[in-house]
């Protein structure tokens, strides 16, 4: 009996585990549809410098706007960045015929984050072995400051 | 005659730490490249790299690890 209880215990805290996941990417999803305006180029290279500044793993990023293009790179390559970033994206929604929200690869040669929030995209090159969950956070947050503040927000 | 506190303290805090970079070596050795995507709602789903959809990923990633070059020391 007493093992009963302990295991339907484990089921609910599951559950709303479970539930709290799913409701909180359902509210950054519907931010995503509110907040899509472009940063101007010098917010998303300032934005750029503070993320390159927080991930020492970091070999090169880019910030894309809603319509692809990028606003700001850490080379001067902004046309290879938004060819590749393009071509990474398209993959990725082509693969199970959904947008992707984040994206994970990693190789033997290095690392590609790349995340689409609030209209905008950002994608990170690092060396191997990278903290994926702090890295793919700090791009998030990056991405929604860029996109301006939440309502509600202070 | 028992170790000192400190000693105690110091070797099982090493022992921790010895423990971690084995862990981080076996890692080193045993991960492999992958491809992984996640969904709205939590989802996630990887993707082999000898299945087509993995190998576009592979491949575009390879090209993106180009343009971002080699981090400046």
């Amino acid at each position: 009996m007493a093992k009963l209880t302990a295991a339907t215990a484990q089921m609910a805290t599951v559950m709303i585990q479970d539930a709290r996941a799913r409701d909180t990417v359902g509210i950054f999803t519907q931010m995503m549809d509110a907040a899509a305006t472009a940063p101007d180029r010098e917010s998303a290279e300032a934005a750029l410098k503070f993320l390159g500044e927080m991930s020492v793993d970091l070999r090169g990023a880019a910030i894309l706007g809603p319509d692809g293009d990028v606003l700001a790179a850490t080379s001067e390559t902004p046309e290879r960045w938004r060819e590749d970033a393009a071509a990474l994206f398209a993959a990725a929604d082509g693969a199970e015929g959904e947008p992707a929200e984040q994206v994970h690869i990693a190789t033997e040669q290095g690392e590609v984050f790349a995340i689409r929030n609030a209209g905008l995209a950002a994608v990170a090159v690092t060396d191997r072995f990278a903290l994926a969950s702090l890295l793919l956070f700090d791009m998030r947050s990056m991405l929604r400051e860029l996109a301006g503040p939440v309502e509600g927000a202070e | 005659m028992p170790a000192k506190p400190h000693r105690v303290l110091l070797d099982r805090v090493s022992g921790y730490a010895d423990e971690a970079a084995a862990f981080m070596r076996r890692r080193r050795i045993s991960r492999r490249p992958f491809a992984r995507l996640y969904y709205p709602h939590g989802r996630s789903a990887d993707h082999a790299e000898d299945s087509r959809s993995g190998a576009e990923l592979f491949v575009a990633a390879g090209r993106l690890i180009e343009v971002a070059g080699r981090k400046k020391s």
